[in-house]
């Protein structure tokens, strides 16, 4: 099945742009200073004022006193497609399963419209508007497509069939293949059954965990422009990626995460083209 | 007994109630040695349909129609528990020993409510209501949620369920002593004859309405809401709670069902055999069995399950001893299990 109209593929870069690019860096250089990261906090405490969503100082982690996250900050404002991308273990997910409480914040605080949510059990976050769409077993496969949108109205059933139809404009597969159980889907049509459950819950946010993972290449592109197609429809989204060119190609606003701490922030097309976020992060992707 | 001694104890089997025969007939007369304050079973009875009252292992038309009959009806009375054995391990991964103990529970509260002057056709219903409530439901809410909330491993849990199974069965050995109870109404029934097949008035009812309770439990899984969101829990219980289902009410339900079919298939077995504290213990290997050889985590599974599981072990008796009938449930799961790890109606999910 096709979710998408050729002319819809988001621009790319070829990883040898970076390669060439990174040659002229001081890797030194590239690591964050003490005195950067202070300015980023400050950078976030006056942002952050008013926002959908905001995290504050987060120290998180699974077990107790081994931390992932070491104070990031993060917020979202209305409407905004936020990413976060960063090297592998730097607490990306972490930092957004912290928000859907997954795991247990040990100091700071989330923030959803001056409501704090820190810890919250994740059925009253998706009561709140908050969605999450988890990176793996991301669907119900014993349920028929169908059951799988009903569970993502579960809290407000009569609104099923209205929202069940603004699913399918998105996602035309999900209506005509809605018998089919989901458990005989590939990768890439889960990721859609993910995503459009996630959406029958309304949510004000959504949470999205590296949903191109596994995917190929095409698949990828094809999520990208559904992450897109879903934050102009109004869903304020946060999304977790390391696929990290294609990601700050559609976002208003990332985060590059390094050791559990905000490394660099700012536009998607500034951080694209920070040589220091290239030598850090999108270099590393380049050789890979 | 007035002291302990080599006692020669015999039964005149005219003085029987009406469908009650003895298993074997070298078990009318027998020898024992007696030391004071020991109990045992002195005489093995079966109530008609337990053994089919044949002694002989005869290949007859009517002696195979009745044993699947007996199958059928046994069939049944296995998937009531297998059903909500086989909802609690698919909502919360618990692999309950004490399942049979739910059984054996309903079984008591109704032989109470029996012996405080209510008729069984009263007393069942307000035990089966008792069992949901104060033993699924309660159970839950004292033991198993506080667990899961304290992250208790599954291990650890299947041995706290074992633990649970015998501190109940002897609570209830302590209570009522160790000799069979039965209800007060229809213990003599007679057995009805359908051309060879022999079957009690109230097996037929207590089979029909057990049937129309699974069937209940079917459609609602399929159907309803809080249904779906149970299939949903068993499939990925964090995943069902990030899509907004309250999974520890969806478990809650599900104790509370699966404990008051597990009373009701008591009080049907108690009603057709006999009430003992053990009553339910012996019941739950066969009921392990027939979930686990239909499709562990399945509704459908467990009851086809129960159904080949209860077939088979009344048809074995046609070739192995009465005793042993219950090997052969357990020797029917390991074929099916090799030949189809998944059980019978197990899916395999596709990965990725």
């Amino acid at each position: 099945m096709s979710f998408l109209e050729p002319s819809d593929l988001p621009p790319t870069g070829s990883p040898d742009d970076v390669k060439e690019f990174s040659r002229e860096l001081n890797l030194d250089a590239s690591r964050p200073t003490h005195g950067h990261e202070a300015s980023i906090a400050q950078q976030h405490a006056s942002e952050a004022v008013g926002a959908l969503i905001r995290a504050d100082n987060l120290i998180a982690g699974y077990f107790p006193g081994v931390h992932i996250l070491n104070g990031s900050d993060l917020y979202a404002k209305e409407g905004e497609l936020v990413g976060i991308i960063g090297p592998n273990g730097a607490g990306k997910s972490t930092l957004l399963k912290a928000l859907f409480g997954l795991v247990d914040v040990t100091s700071g605080s989330v923030l959803l419209r001056d409501e704090d949510i820190t810890n919250l059990r994740a059925d009253q976050l998706v009561k709140r508007g908050v969605g999450f769409v988890p990176q793996n077993n991301n669907v119900f496969p014993s349920l028929t497509i169908e059951e799988n949108m009903q569970m993502g109205a579960y809290q407000d059933p009569k609104a099923f069939k209205e929202r069940f139809e603004a699913v399918t404009d998105l996602f035309p597969a999900l209506g005509t293949r809605r018998k089919q159980r989901t458990g005989s889907l590939s990768g890439g049509e889960r990721q859609m059954v993910a995503m459009g459950r996630a959406l029958m819950m309304a949510p004000s946010v959504l949470l999205l965990d590296e949903p191109s993972a596994g995917l190929s290449p095409a698949l990828q592109d094809e999520v990208f422009v559904r992450v897109k197609g879903i934050n102009a429809s109004g869903v304020t989204v946060i999304i977790v990626e390391q696929n990290a060119r294609r990601c700050l190609q559609i976002v208003d606003r990332g985060y590059v995460l390094d050791q559990g701490k905000n490394a660099y922030t700012g536009t998607g097309a500034s951080l694209a083209n920070d040589p220091k976020v290239i030598e850090l992060y999108l270099g590393t992707l380049a050789k890979a | 007994m007035p002291k302990g001694g080599k006692y020669q104890l015999s039964v005149d089997e005219t003085t029987l109630p009406a469908g009650v025969s003895f298993t074997k007939p070298e078990y009318q007369s027998r020898s024992i040695l007696v030391l004071m304050g020991d109990k045992k079973v002195l005489f093995g009875f079966s109530s008609g349909e337990g053994g089919g009252g044949a002694t002989s292992s005869s290949f007859t038309w009517a002696r195979i129609s009745q044993l699947l009959v007996d199958g059928l009806f046994f069939g049944i009375l296995i998937a009531l528990g297998a059903v909500g054995l086989n909802l609690i391990f698919g909502t919360t991964g618990l692999t309950n020993f004490s399942h049979g103990e739910l059984l054996t529970l309903g079984a008591f509260t109704a032989i109470v409510l029996n012996e405080l002057g209510l008729n069984l056709v009263i007393a069942a219903p307000i035990a089966v209501v008792i069992s949901a409530i104060l033993w699924g439901w309660g159970q839950n809410r004292i033991l198993w949620k506080r667990l899961r909330r304290r992250k208790t491993g599954l291990i650890a849990s299947m041995v706290v369920t074992i633990g649970l199974a015998i501190t109940i069965r002897y609570t209830l050995l302590l209570i009522f002593g160790g000799s069979p109870r039965s209800y007060q109404q229809f213990a003599g029934q007679t057995g009805l004859e359908f051309g060879p097949v022999s079957i009690t008035p109230k097996s037929i009812v207590f089979a029909i309405l057990a049937a129309i309770a699974i069937a209940a439990t079917v459609i609602w899984l399929q159907r309803s809401r809080i249904g779906k969101a149970t299939r949903a829990v068993s499939d990925n219980p964090a995943l069902a709670s990030a899509t907004g289902i309250d999974v520890e009410r969806v478990i809650s339900v599900v104790w509370i069902l699966g404990a008051g079919l597990a009373g009701f298939a008591g009080i049907y077995l108690g009603s057709t055999q006999d009430v003992t504290w053990n009553m339910g213990q012996r019941l739950l290997l066969v009921m392990f069995a027939a979930v686990t050889l239909g499709g562990l985590g399945t509704i459908y599974g467990a009851i086809v399950g129960a159904l080949v599981v209860g077939m088979f072990v009344q048809l074995s008796t046609l070739f192995i001893p009465t005793e042993m009938k219950t090997v052969g449930a357990l020797f029917l799961m390991i074929i099916i299990l090799l030949v189809r790890p998944q059980g019978i109606l197990g899916r395999r999910e596709r990965v990725g």
